[in-house]
């Protein structure tokens, strides 16, 4: 088991740079999801950890050393990759024992390996199948076992889940944050998708544009952007969001726009001066419909509602802003009807509407 | 196929038959012409003399006498030889040339031209090569100091000499199929054997070898049988000589139908070479069906 680090990572195809400056720093046994967008250059930056690809610049560690010019095999990982890279001719079992050659080992070690990876992930039955007789889980998980008979000191994931269907993709995922706890190695896993990032993740990386948006665990990320890139990215349905004006008023801090204006908690009016513009960020799960004695309450138009069961989504309208409700299914009004929503104090979250950054 | 009817099947019929007709006269009947042939004594420097029936007399001469089978010993020689060098040469190219660096891609159709030349001119062009006094290659093995290789007039080296010729131009094949291949080969499992520090070795034996196979199986049976009908180089630079120590099937036949004008044994051995050449293709059909079950 291994830390691994990465300070000031850059990287560039040609003249065209897609990772700028990566500062990352990962605790032995640490299990971190790097997440973003696609092209974002999430891949790029876990070859770059493979040895895969060259580091144009910066330094990348590995138990604290520095292993930028290390062969890839020297640096003590395993990698799975997105579709599963398995030899095709090859028996599953074969395809550990051919992951195991280069070890040395004794046969009966080879077995006892091969032997333990396989009860772990139950593949007992399938040693002598060929990957085109696997169904796609089979093969994901062949391609882990794979990557685990190794016993590396630090495994990387490129979006292992990503060809499966999603009940499947819940199972593995569930098996693999077990298999995390049981084995306790360091994990960088690359995922674009924000569930398996806040299921697995000690600590989520959100990337954007070949930059580190923010560094945190699933809670802060979700509770604390550090920016509007964040707060919209991380959440299903994204947060809400609106453009407001700060003011003041005559019992603290208002938050002014032609829909509707808003009295802030006084903790988070003590963060603006008058005039400032500001992004008002409410997740939807935090807007509610208003109760008899609730102050402050706003009045919206129902466009749609889409019932999803337990709750209901509500999309509303104030003049030309637009925003969406999460409610219990049981609350969900009609159609193009007027209600009066409330927004949840503790839950406002408050951006510089020109730097986008969390004030 | 859906339901056709009747006047349909006419109109099918009519498209058909120019078609048809191509094929009938210049292979079916050619073909049958040749079987009736082989049973007959033909003696085309007397044309005059009736093609009366012999039986199978001229088979027997074929499988029993010296010449034919020597022929055949021959090619299946030749063939060993230049099928051995074009795949191990073919393929090393293949996986040179799919390397990505730069220039690959210009010396990749420069070496393909040798396949693209006629056999005929390659043998002409070979011809200039190994001529005995004036030939490019004794004169640049003479400037080190070796003695002129008599290439194309001694026994000894006739075949070698052939040989080298058809290794040249059909090399090229080889590694284009096979960088063809190659090029379609995931890269993934490479990197993976990279992660994990499997040997160049033991990846190209184990992942690349394997995966290969279906096409080098292919490419191998396509040049048996070319190879089996190996006629236009050898008859531009020996002519099967000297004496007969170049002659293969090909020229067997040849000899014997335009040489000794003996029509009914040239063309027993061509019935002879036919199903020769069908088993291999036979074999060829069979080992492809069997890989492809076995994926
Ligand atoms: N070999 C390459 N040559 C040139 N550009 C590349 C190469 N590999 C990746 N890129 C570019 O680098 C950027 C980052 O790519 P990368 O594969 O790391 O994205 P990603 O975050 O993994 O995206 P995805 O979620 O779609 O897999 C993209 O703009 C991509 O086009
Ligand atoms: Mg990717």
């Amino acid at each position: 088991m291994a830390s691994v680090s990465l300070t000031n990572v850059v990287k560039a195809f040609g003249a065209f740079k897609v990772v700028h400056g990566v500062d990352l720093d990962i605790a032995d046994g640490e299990f971190v999801v790097l997440l973003g967008p696609s092209g974002c250059g999430k891949t790029t930056t876990l070859r770059m950890v493979a040895g895969l690809e060259d580091v144009n610049g910066g330094e990348i560690r590995i138990a604290g050393e520095v292993i930028n010019d290390r062969a890839p095999k020297d640096r003590k990982i395993a990698m799975v990759f997105q579709n599963y890279a398995l030899y095709p001719h090859m028996t599953v079992r074969q395809n550990m024992e051919f992951a195991l050659k280069p070890q040395r080992l004794s046969k009966a070690e080879v077995d006892a390996k091969i032997a333990g990876v396989a009860a772990m992930l139950g593949l007992d039955v399938l040693l002598h199948r060929k990957p085109a007789q696997l169904s796609g889980g089979q093969r994901q998980r062949v391609a882990m076992g794979r990557a685990m008979v190794r016993t590396p000191e630090v495994f990387l994931f490129d979006e292992p889940l990503s060809n499966l269907d999603a009940k499947l993709r819940t199972q593995v995922r569930m098996e693999i944050a077990k298999l995390h706890k049981q084995l306790g190695t360091t994990v960088i896993y690359v995922t674009h998708d924000q569930v398996e990032a806040m299921t697995l993740a000690d600590k989520i990386v959100i990337m954007k544009d070949g930059h580190i948006e923010q560094i945190g665990s699933p809670e802060e990320v979700f509770a604390r952007p550090k920016n509007l890139f964040v707060a919209t990215f991380i959440g299903s349905p994204s947060m809400n969001l609106f453009r407001m004006t700060a003011e003041r008023g005559d019992t603290g801090t208002v938050l002014s726009s032609p829909a509707f204006s808003l009295l802030l908690p006084v903790e988070l009016g003590a963060k603006l001066k008058p005039g400032q513009a500001v992004t008002l960020g409410v997740r939807p799960s935090d807007v509610r419909l208003a109760q008899a004695g609730d102050a402050d309450a706003i009045e919206a138009r129902v466009e749609v509602v889409e019932y999803l069961g337990v709750e209901a989504l509500v999309d509303l309208r104030i003049g030309t802003q637009e925003f969406i409700a999460q409610i219990p299914a049981s609350e969900r009004p009609a159609l193009d009807q007027a209600v009066k929503v409330v927004f949840n104090p503790a839950g406002l979250h408050l951006f510089d509407s020109e730097s986008g950054q969390a004030l | 196929m859906g339901y056709v009817n009747r006047r349909n099947r006419t109109i099918a019929g009519v498209f058909l038959l120019p078609t048809a007709a191509v094929l009938f006269l210049t292979t079916i009947y050619p073909m049958l012409y040749a079987l009736y042939l082989s049973f007959r004594n033909y003696d085309l420097a007397k044309p005059f003399i009736p093609r009366i029936f012999v039986g199978l007399a001229n088979f027997q001469e074929v499988l029993t006498s010296g010449p034919f089978l020597h022929s055949m010993l021959i090619t299946f020689k030749l063939m060993g030889v230049t099928l051995f060098f074009q795949f191990v040469i073919g393929v090393g190219l293949a996986l040179l040339v799919t390397q990505r660096l730069p220039g690959m891609a210009a010396i990749r159709t420069l070496l393909l031209i040798p396949m693209m030349i006629s056999p005929v001119i390659v043998g002409l062009v070979w011809l200039f090569i190994y001529f005995p006094e004036l030939g490019y290659f004794n004169y640049f093995i003479g400037l080190i100091g070796i003695n002129p290789i008599p290439w194309i007039t001694s026994t000894q080296w006739a075949l070698t000499a052939i040989a080298i010729a058809d290794i040249w131009q059909w090399t090229p094949f080889v590694m284009m199929g096979t960088a063809a291949a190659l090029q379609s080969l995931s890269p993934e499992p490479y990197e993976a054997a990279r992660i994990d520090g499997n040997s160049n070795i033991d990846v190209f034996l184990h992942v690349t070898l394997p995966q290969l196979k279906p096409v080098l199986i292919s490419l191998l049976f396509l040049r048996a049988i070319d190879a089996f009908k190996i006629y236009d180089i050898i008859f531009v630079l020996t002519k099967g000589g000297p004496g007969d120590a170049t002659e293969t099937i090909a020229l067997y036949i040849y000899r014997q139908s335009f040489t000794f004008w003996r029509m009914g044994v040239g063309a027993a051995a061509s019935f002879v070479s036919l199903i020769i050449i069908s088993v291999l293709i036979t074999l060829f059909f069979k080992s492809m069906q069997k890989s492809a079950a076995a994926r």
